[in-house]
């Protein structure tokens, strides 16, 4: 099986295959980080679609300075925080309703009890916030959060630390 | 309760699988469809951007001496003598009562050559 490097440079050398193969292999992560953070399966399917498109223009000049599955996690993490602010709007206005029971997988009790999570993630601040949800929506170890952050390990257990401590006063 | 257990479970979920080859195909075609608005956007701006060009190069041309305006059309009229004046005032009368039709004599008035007139008019003077 090739590496993620070597498909990242078939890529780059005009293989389209290559990169629709790199799609299938990171899938199956990328699409449970969204489903998990947004539980709704139509939602989590565009997030993941728009990683992996700005994944396609990123990687004809991606220079291998990170390992391909970090910058994917980055690009997740991204991603969520962005949703999490465009959520923030939608709340504001009122726009926010709740998604028919076809498309999720939980009960309207949990689906409510996860959006109040977010919700709660989405307001603290931007490191805390970052971890937290590789902890919870990835199960990332801390070495990998660590990684992805340009942090050391303790510095992301604090951050963690921090982050449940304050959930906990918000969801009690 | 652990709390961090507790938000696992809250976050908790049994579905992660997704038709790969449809995954692709919507991708792709979401991608392409992202290229033409981006090609379509852009091509607005160039547009818009030559538009104004043009305009600013065309507004520059303008000037405030009104005599750059003056058709030249109305040269011929200015250089009339009174004799010619007189002569084609009475020839429109003249045409406009044999014929009836004051568009048939503009008309015919459009043709005529009046330097002609003019120079001969100039040579009875001299």
């Amino acid at each position: 099986m090739k590496s993620d490097k070597e498909l990242i440079k078939e890529f780059q050398g005009g293989r389209e295959d290559a990169f629709n193969e790199l799609v299938k292999r990171h899938l199956p992560d990328t699409y449970g980080f969204f489903i998990k953070f947004t539980a709704n399966l139509v939602e989590a399917e565009d997030l993941a679609q728009d990683v992996f498109i700005r994944m396609y223009k990123a990687l004809k000049k991606f220079r291998f300075e990170s390992e391909f599955k970090t910058y994917l996690y980055r690009a997740n993490i991204n991603m969520s925080n962005s949703y999490l602010r465009r959520n923030k709007w939608r709340n504001l206005l009122h726009l926010d309703q709740a998604p028919e029971p076809a498309y999720t997988d939980t009960s309207q009790e949990d689906e409510w009890r996860r959006k109040e999570l977010w919700d709660a993630i989405s307001k603290l601040p931007s490191k805390q916030r970052k971890v937290v949800t590789m902890r919870i929506a990835q199960e990332m170890p801390y070495k990998d959060i660590a990684l992805v952050m340009g942090v050391n390990e303790n510095s992301a257990k604090v951050s963690y630390h921090h982050a449940v401590k304050s959930l906990k006063d918000v969801l009690k | 309760m652990n709390f961090e257990k507790h938000i696992k479970e809250i976050t908790y979920s049994n579905v992660n699988s997704l038709d790969e080859s449809i995954f692709l195909e919507k991708l792709h075609s979401k991608r392409r469809r992202r290229d033409i608005k981006k090609f379509r956007i852009l091509n607005g701006l160039s547009a818009a951007v030559f538009v104004s060009l043009l305009g600013w190069a065309s507004f520059s041309q303008l000037t405030d001496d009104p005599m750059i305006y003056v058709s030249n059309d109305l040269k011929p009229m200015e250089i009339m003598d009174i004799e010619t004046e007189i002569y084609v005032y009475e020839l429109a009368d003249y045409l406009v009562d044999t014929s009836d039709d004051i568009w048939e004599t503009l008309a015919f008035l459009d043709e005529m050559n009046f330097e002609t007139i003019a120079i001969k008019n100039n040579r009875g003077l001299e």
